[in-house]
């Protein structure tokens, strides 16, 4: 056989192989159903999408991701009889609602306050976790709260209700967006902005491990954390919202905060929040 | 039966449209059309992006690349230069600064310039422009460096026995004959590397960004907060071709004015 063809049927399979692709594509792993006719985008895994790292509510440990919502998520695991896996995307994706409702995970659990803007993009589960915003210095900071920070550079989360919160509340201050918690910390920490706004949870872990930074004030914004699904996954809504109440009435939900948090928590899962 | 090789050869062309077109048809009608369109082409998205991604966003990528590119044409020109020096250090510290940086990804860079900086040197903050600057500058002079020491080799040794036969000095036969045609054959590889460091200075949002700070990359990113689907992704992904493609076309059109050039530092 002549050489030319033969080089060209080599060509022909790449050709190939994109036609294969285009034709599985769209079809793929057809994903599964869990117990409860949840349906799952990956058969026996619960997909969980969170954006790293926001201590210590999802954290790397080694080769693991560990946190209270991880722990959390677990529990909806087990009662599906599937397997957790947490998948690291950018937050604003899940904060838009593209994560789940393009189907790259069934649910988001990384922190996130339950809100009206987001509620129009997605679904939320009921609240879980309570949470308010934080004003981090570095220790001996002159700025003790909102009342000083003309000209002064205050460093928020992307896409957070912080971010929000700074910007309305923080008159004459220069808002510094940072893309994730790590680097926000980092920047008050070295001195690159003068104090940073987020969430008490994550901060004070942060102060616990780092010294010569203080939480200063916290801010009581009325803010719950809530577990982000596709818009119209009821069935998964009602899988979590059931694991949240049979968590709190077991005792599991106390001593997983207390795990986390070092202290009983104030708030339960549906007590009142207001 | 056998083919002729002519028959061979039509045969096997027809058989590469049909899968063409197989695959064509299949995804259009495997596509949901609807879908794509409000997720990538929703126009009332689109018209909210303007007039900010391109007074704020288009116009502060254009600076930190032309802050970069500039800084990173004159180390990369000096570091050129090293290498090819009688001097041994010299040479030593060009190849391996040339090697390491070349080697690293330019997020590292920007990490070890924007937040290594402050930890490194207490107190020390650099203007947020100068780290991108120094940043995007590091990344594209050791590419750069390696596609002009090229170029330097490429013109003829004929060039400088004449200018050093008319009693110039290594130096001024450098500076006035060889280093201008060198560029000259450049230029190509140079268009190429403003294009690569375009799509770096998306990097920048790693330094923390007030809104008048943010470039294309980050500016879409914001804007999908606000907006539901990715057509702001789009309109950014447009406002980056705005700048590339024209240069893509000025680089080809320079290859043919001055031959392909060369090419030292090879594209990522």
């Amino acid at each position: 056989m002549a050489r030319g063809p033969q080089l060209k049927a080599l060509a022909l399979i790449p050709a190939l192989a994109l036609a294969a692709a285009a034709l599985t594509a769209c079809g793929g792993d057809g994903g599964g159903t869990a117990a409860g006719g949840v349906q799952l985008i990956a058969s026996g895994k619960l997909t969980t999408c969170t954006h790293l790292p926001y201590q210590p509510f999802q954290v790397k440990q080694g080769d693991k991701i560990v946190g209270f919502d991880v722990d959390l998520v677990d529990l909806v695991a087990k009662k599906l009889g599937v397997q957790q896996n947490i998948v690291d995307i950018a937050f604003e994706n899940i904060e838009s609602g593209e994560a789940m409702n393009s189907g790259q995970c069934d649910l988001a659990a990384a922190g996130m306050t339950i809100t009206d803007k987001r509620k129009q993009k997605f679904d939320f589960s009921e609240p879980y976790f309570e949470a308010t915003q934080a004003l981090l210095v570095k220790a001996g900071s002159p700025i003790k709260d909102f009342s000083n920070v003309a000209g002064k550079k205050i460093g928020v989360q992307s896409a957070t209700t912080g971010a929000d919160y700074a910007k309305e509340n923080a008159k004459g201050a220069e808002i510094v967006t940072f893309d994730d918690l790590a680097l926000e910390e980092q920047a008050v920490k070295n001195g690159t902005v003068d104090a940073g706004v987020n969430d008490n949870g994550v901060l004070y872990d942060f102060v616990k491990t780092n010294p010569d930074t203080a939480v200063v004030k916290e801010f009581k914004t009325n803010e719950f954390y809530g577990i982000g699904v596709k818009q119209g996954n009821s069935a998964l809504v009602t899988a979590i919202n059931d694991t949240l109440k049979a968590a709190v009435s077991d005792g599991t939900y106390a001593s997983i905060y207390q795990k986390w948090f070092g202290k009983a928590p104030t708030w339960l899962p549906g007590n009142p929040t207001q | 039966m056998a083919l002729g090789r002519r028959q061979r050869r039509s045969a096997f062309r027809g058989a590469q449209y049909v899968l063409l077109l197989v695959i064509v048809v299949v995804f259009a009608f495997l596509a949901n059309w609807g879908q794509i369109g409000r997720a990538f082409f929703d126009l009332d998205v689109a018209a909210q992006q303007f007039p900010d991604v391109i007074t704020v966003a288009l116009k502060n990528t254009i600076i930190f690349t032309a802050l970069g590119f500039a800084l990173g044409l004159g180390l990369g020109l000096v570091l050129a230069l090293m290498r090819l020096s009688s001097v041994g250090p010299y040479r030593w510290f060009a190849r391996g600064y040339i090697e390491f940086f070349r080697g690293l990804p330019a997020l590292l860079i920007f990490l070890a310039v924007g937040v290594g900086v402050p930890i490194a040197f207490p107190d020390t903050h650099l203007p947020r422009n100068v780290s991108i600057m120094v940043a995007l500058g590091i990344v594209s002079s050791a590419y750069m460096a390696e596609t002009i020491r090229a170029g330097i080799q490429a013109v003829p040794r004929g060039q400088v026995e004449a200018a050093r036969s008319l009693g110039m000095s290594p130096t001024r036969a450098m500076i006035t004959i060889v280093i201008p045609q060198a560029f000259r054959i450049v230029l190509p590889p140079l268009a190429n590397e403003l294009i690569m460091l375009t799509k770096d200075s998306s990097l920048a949002f790693l330094l923390g960004t007030t809104p008048a700070q943010q470039e294309l990359a980050q500016f879409s990113r914001q804007a999908l907060l606000e907006a539901k689907g990715l057509t702001p992704i789009v309109v950014a992904g447009l406002c980056y071709l705005v700048i590339t493609i024209p240069l893509s076309i000025l680089q080809q059109r320079l290859e043919k004015k001055y031959g392909a050039g060369v090419s030292g530092g090879g594209a990522t």
